[in-house]
């Protein structure tokens, strides 16, 4: 029997709890000595290998294919096409739910994008695959790439993001606007990124029979198996995923994708073991990426500088053929109060890869120009950025007036400019100069994140020896999972962390959900526990029915877990230690099981969001438009916090990836081609060591009793948001130049600003 | 005559390796992935970008054994001949522990998503061998090739302070053997010339300069290949055809750096690490340039011989030594011949040299102690990026104040490495003041036609040589600007 049981409030802490611990990360020494597996490390034998071909076109008909020269060279074992590609048994065409994507996997000869799988070679070694790929020499029919925001074709959505509806209003936009004493307006351009975790997608796939067993890096299980499943004819239950370790994902292997789709056929196909792993360059294009947004925003303020209407427009692109936009206008809605709000979306259809979920979809690249502009009215209105956004701070969220389940937004923006030093910024732009003369700028933004919970399952033993085993298929991409989880799971057990194992990354094990949406550890955390809790209520109804125990006829009274051992809530004295009533009810174990999902009632009367406040300082040189992050400090207020030391190195990552997302990261397209021309870690670029400056991470106590039973928020993707916005608006502070694209270019701050047109009209 | 072999011998971990079978473009992380199973190392680029593929190798320099940290997605078996191979396998402590740097990055959490650690524990290796404890600049010195995309570079940071308190260098594995693994590679290095394979797939590494020499006379257009930063990205990027390849890395006869007559004098394949102490010292203003290129891996391979043989027009080390008066020793043969290093490059992709003929040297004049010399790389990231522009100064003042001679070179202005005669000109014999400066600034159009490129437009590289020009000018009159922001600085 699975239970759901309510944990009584996150005030019950247990004495002596392993949560709130700032522990090591479990698999440090795995990592460190090299022994962790990643997909790729697979290697059973009898494997062949597999290489995509992929388009050099970014839209037409690939005319031929010198199968012949590819299937002669030594070691090729097959190549498959379009003409000779097993049937699946769902169309690729029509997406599984709840976040399937249409998948590219041979089922015509259209090229839609620059590197979408056109064949799949198979040989024995690595490179015959690869040289075998490269003799395909295929021939095009070529039509002209629709590249850049205002080539493509614009299109009505009803949703955006993972189905987000594209049009939110609430109040009467043109009455706020109408109201307002001054209107800021303005363009603002986001760019493609790609997510460029360090490690490449990759699978090994093994068929037994009607069964599969694939080594891949993966954020989401059980969704992945269900798809695999369909996309193969087999119940779910035949398909196992091992995912131990991730080698990072960002949202880019939540989701399923040709080459690997392909690459399992193939195993299918010729009954051996087949290894897939993408290279650098083919990774921009068939995995996902953040899609390019053109947004516009108006901000009507009133005499006092308070929003009268704030009105976020986005045109966000996706591919010609499916439709991921970026949720950006929806990073308006929960943050500042304004009797009218209204975001709306549009889409723009471009020959590229399909756009999907990369850290902070929509919130990062909506916060970013949000809080540009945010920063510019400030201006317009003549007041202090923070003082701005205090006065337009709002208690309820907005539109709907629903209380927050907890909000220390306040608390954020004091401590953070306290550390920061934030007072006595002048207001005007360029009045700051550092010793060796380069121009001085502070900005600030806000971050804001929702808290999504995905349905979870998990499962506790607790064993004879007094250890206890926990298990559900989470994911753990890097932010520390198997950490955390095990904490949680170990305060509810009553153990210590070392006396808990977890078993996670396998599919076998109870669902633990998607690691995605800053959910993981609030969602299988909650499974963990309330398995844990289920697993001591067995343990606790063997050891007070039985006569001979201390505890017998605690019934009504209760007992407590702790160190090892349960006692009666009412007398301390009276306790006995796990093994004993094990060993005297002769039970090798105790199993425990839960499934939890959040309480609809309660996500229905809140309004959920992490919160925090960003505040960056830049040096530009003047001579040179040479813009480095000096500072960054961040305050962030997100419930309860498990491991302090994990959830600190999430929020720097966030924070750093605000950075790159301010100044440098960028896939540049090639307008006549469509081609990615920086398609490598050279060009483009993600933060080195040196692009990071003096981070501070500020966390904010917060008690949220209704978030979920943990009272825990996430904290993965926040850190993104506010922080781009606080670069960007320290970056006009330092120059009084308003970069309205990014990133923020060399050339913006030194020849002359490239000037964002509308794209909407005026 | 040239004894002759048929293997590439080199210790891997504790292990002797001698293959006979070795394609010209096998690279090292291929090889230990796919044939050896040694599958800590990672492949995350395969272009030398990110690190993740890092290992140690230790080579004989003057009778020393040296380790340098590598990327191994880019470095040839073929170029391993006599060489210890060490990996993130090869790592352990004492008494079965865990080895110092592990620990540190454990105790420190210095891993997130994990792939990328073994490249940054070996490169924390390297350092650390070489400095037991390290400033902090030292630290991002030599982690400037490796990424971490989950971005948890300040808790490495701490890591990497941390390390000795673990442990002491000297028992360190590599160091207790030091004495025997020396003696075997010095054992390997047989003065035997290897050749492998046929047709297409040949591979030689040469005995020695001469042979190297008389190699290049009978050979039909082969790939010459010294630290293989760039020609391992013609294989890896590009799948070009390399073949025959020949190896001079190891070549003694080209790793010589000499001072005389107020000339340093460059081997053709001295690394860009082997050369940073000399020219440092003699030349302070390129010390924080070389710190630039790539990342310390890239360094530790690439040669300033390549460098300046493959022609590049952002290759980083033309410009200054342009600047500096250098001259270029090619040698075909027995013949050699001088040249000034700006006319080697002739045009994009085409360089003076004739078939059978290589670059033996570069000769840098150290500046007279009354002229003034600067150069300046302009880069959108702060370390491990490609040059937008970079330009060198070099300044002798006559007694009257007016420019002596003025020398001014430029990378990324035009398709070769090139000086800015017309400026030159306009500031030669004028008093060195802002004024003249500035009526100079307007020449640059005489000498340059940048491009529009990903890195940055025509009009902001014109507008930055010039700007740099003026800095120049204010940095000589005891103005204060570096180039760079100050750097890491850990809360």
């Amino acid at each position: 029997m699975s239970s759901e049981i309510a944990f009584p409030s996150p005030q019950h802490r247990r004495h002596g709890s392993s949560a709130g611990q700032p522990l090591t990360r479990r698999d440090g020494v795995l990592k460190v000595t090299g022994r962790a597996t990643y997909a790729a490390d697979n290697h059973p034998e009898g494997m062949l290998y597999a290489v995509t071909a992929v388009s050099s076109i970014a839209r037409g008909r690939v005319t031929a294919l010198d199968v012949e020269a590819a299937k002669a060279h030594p070691g090729v074992v097959e190549v498959l096409t379009p003409a000779n590609r097993p049937p699946l048994s769902h169309d690729p065409d029509d997406k599984i739910p709840p976040f399937g994507f249409r998948v590219e996997v041979l089922q015509d000869d259209t090229v839609r994008y620059v590197n979408q799988p056109i064949a799949l070679v198979i040989a024995e070694t690595l490179e015959a695959a690869t040289e075998g790929a490269a003799l395909l020499n295929p021939q095009y029919e070529v039509e002209s790439a629709r590249t850049g925001l205002e080539n493509g074709e614009r299109f009505d959505t009803p949703a955006v993001g993972v189905g987000a509806p594209s049009r939110t209003a609430y109040g009467d936009i043109d009455a706020g606007l109408a109201a307002a004493v001054r209107v800021t307006e303005a363009d603002y351009v986001t760019p493609p990124q790609y997510h460029n975790a360090m490690e490449p997608h990759a699978v090994v796939a093994q068929w037994d029979g009607d069964r599969v067993t694939l080594d891949m890096p993966n954020q989401a299980l059980a969704l992945s198996c269900a798809a695999y499943a369909a996309y193969f004819g087999i119940p779910a239950g035949n398909v196992l995923i091992r995912s131990p370790f991730l080698g990072g994902g960002f949202g880019s292997k939540a989701i399923l994708n040709g080459p690997q789709i392909l690459a399992i056929l193939a195993a299918r196909m010729l009954d051996r073991p087949v290894k897939l792993a993408l290279t650098r360059a083919q990774m921009y294009g068939p995995v996902g990426h953040r899609g390019q947004t053109w947004q516009k925003l108006r901000l009507g303020t009133d005499g006092e500088g308070r929003l009268t209407a704030l009105h976020h427009h986005v045109l966000a692109a996706t591919s010609s053929f499916d439709e991921f936009m970026e949720p950006a206008a929806n990073a308006s809605l929960p943050l500042y109060a304004s009797p009218a709000i209204l975001a709306e979306h549009d889409g723009l259809r471009l020959d590229t890869g399909t756009p999907g979920p990369m850290r902070a979809p929509g919130e990062a690249s909506g916060s970013a120009v949000l809080e540009v502009a945010m920063d510019e009215a400030a201006i317009a209105c003549g007041m202090d950025p923070l003082e701005f956004r205090l006065a337009n701070y709002a208690e309820t969220e907005p539109g709907t007036g629903k209380p927050f389940s907890s909000k220390s937004l306040r608390e954020c923006y004091a401590e953070g400019a306290k550390r920061f030093g934030w007072s006595g910024r002048p207001l005007e732009p360029r009045r700051m100069r550092d010793e060796n003369g380069f121009l001085v700028g502070w900005g600030m933004g806000t971050a804001v994140f929702h808290c999504p919970h995905f349905p979870a399952e998990a499962r506790a033993t607790l064993r004879a020896d007094g250890t206890a085993l926990v298990e559900t298929a989470g994911a753990d991409m890097g932010q520390g999972a198997w950490t955390a989880l095990a904490q949680i799971a170990a305060e509810a057990l009553g153990l210590d962390p070392d006396q808990v194992e977890l078993h996670s990354g396998i599919s076998s094990l109870p669902d633990g959900g998607i690691a995605g949406g800053s959910g993981h550890t609030a969602s299988a955390g909650l499974a963990l526990h309330n398995a844990g809790v289920d697993a001591i209520a067995r343990l606790a109804e063997l050891a007070t029915a039985d006569p001979a125990s201390p505890l017998f006829g605690a019934g009504n009274i209760g007992v407590e877990a702790r160190s090892g051992r349960l006692h009666r809530r009412d007398d301390e004295g009276r306790s006995e230690s796990y093994s004993e009533i094990l060993a005297r009810a002769g039970q090798a174990e105790v199993v425990g099981t839960a499934k939890a999902a959040r309480d609809p009632a309660v996500a229905e009367a809140h309004a959920l969001f992490s919160h925090g406040a960003v505040f960056a300082e830049v040096k530009v040189d003047p001579d040179l438009g040479q813009v480095r992050v000096t500072r960054l400090v961040g305050a962030f207020a997100a419930g309860r916090i498990i491991n302090p030391r994990l959830v600190r190195s999430q929020y720097f990552g966030g924070m750093i990836w605000g950075i790159s997302f301010a100044l440098q990261e960028e896939a540049v397209t090639d307008r006549r081609t469509g081609r990615i021309m920086n398609a490598d870690l050279a060009e483009y670029h993600v933060p080195v060591n040196a692009d990071v400056p003096s981070l501070d991470a500020i966390l904010i106590p917060e008690d949220d009793p209704y978030v979920n039973p943990l009272g825990v928020k996430g904290v993965g993707e926040i850190g993104i948001t506010g922080t781009v916005g606080a670069i960007a608006n320290a970056v006009w502070h330092a120059t009084g130049v308003r970069v309205r694209h990014f990133p923020i270019r060399l050339e913006d701050l030194l020849v002359n600003q490239r000037d964002v047109t509308s794209a909407f009209g005026n | 005559m040239t004894k002759t072999r048929n293997e590439i011998r080199f210790l891997l971990n504790g292990e002797d390796v001698a293959l006979s079978q070795v394609a010209p473009d096998e690279t090292l992380l291929d090889y230990l992935r796919l044939r050896r199973s040694l599958r800590g190392s990672k492949e995350g680029c395969a272009e030398g970008d990110c690190g993740a593929c890092t290992v140690l190798v230790g080579r004989l320099t003057d009778g020393k054994l040296v380790y340098e940290s590598v990327n191994a997605c880019i470095r040839f078996v073929g170029s391993l001949d006599g060489c210890h191979v060490v990996t993130i396998e090869h790592l352990r402590g004492e008494a079965g522990k865990l080895h110092p740097v592990q620990q540190a990055m454990v105790d420190f959490h210095g891993s997130q998503c994990g792939f990328c650690t073994p490249g940054f524990v070996m490169s924390l290796y390297g350092l650390w061998m070489k400095e037991p404890k390290p400033a902090d600049a030292a630290i991002e010195k030599a982690l400037q090739g490796n990424l971490c995309r989950c971005t948890g570079y300040e808790a490495i940071m701490r890591a990497a302070r941390a390390i000795s308190s673990y442990g002491k260098v000297a028992k360190d594995p590599l160091a207790v053997e030091r004495a025997a693994v020396t003696e075997k590679l010095t054992v390997l290095r047989d003065g035997s010339r290897v050749e492998i394979g046929a047709e297409k797939h040949r591979l030689i590494v040469p005995a020695d300069v001469d042979d190297f020499a008389s190699i290049l006379e009978s050979e039909q257009k082969p790939t010459i290949v010294a630290g293989s930063t760039d020609v391992g990205l013609w294989v890896t990027k590009h799948m070009r055809d390399i073949s025959p390849v020949v190896f001079i890395g190891h070549l003694d006869g080209l790793r010589t750096i000499s001072e005389k007559d107020g000339l340093v004098s460059i081997g053709a394949g001295v690394t860009y690490t082997e050369a940073f102490e000399t020219l440092s010292k003699r030349i302070p203003a390129l010390g924080p340039l070389i710190d630039r290129i790539g990342g310390e891996q890239v360094r530790n391979m690439g040669t300033i011989g390549g460098n300046i043989a493959n022609g590049s027009p952002i290759g980083d080390t033309p410009p200054p030594f342009i600047a500096l008066g250098a001259t270029l020793t090619l040698r075909k043969g027995k013949a050699r011949r001088t040249i000034p290093l700006e006319e080697f490059f002739i045009a994009y992709g085409k360089q003076d040299r004739q078939p059978g003929e290589f670059v033996e040297a570069v000769h840098v004049p150290v500046p007279a102690k009354d002229s003034y010399f600067a150069a300046y790389k302009i880069t959108k990231r702060r370390d491990e990026d490609i040059t937008a522009a970079l330009g060198a100064f070099l300044l002798t003042l006559a007694r009257d104040g007016t420019v002596a001679s003025i020398r001014i070179a430029y990378g990324g202005m035009a398709a070769t490495p090139k000086r800015a005669r017309a400026v030159e000109a306009a500031l030669t014999g004028k008093p060195w003041t802002e004024a003249a400066v500035e009526a100079a600034m307007t020449k640059y159009a005489e000498d340059f036609t940048p491009l529009t490129d990903m890195r940055a437009t025509a009009e902001y590289r014109m507008l930055a040589a010039r700007n740099l020009l003026m800095r120049f000018f204010a940095e000589s009159q005891g103005g204060k600007a570096p180039i760079q922001v100050s750097r890491h600085r850990v809360a």
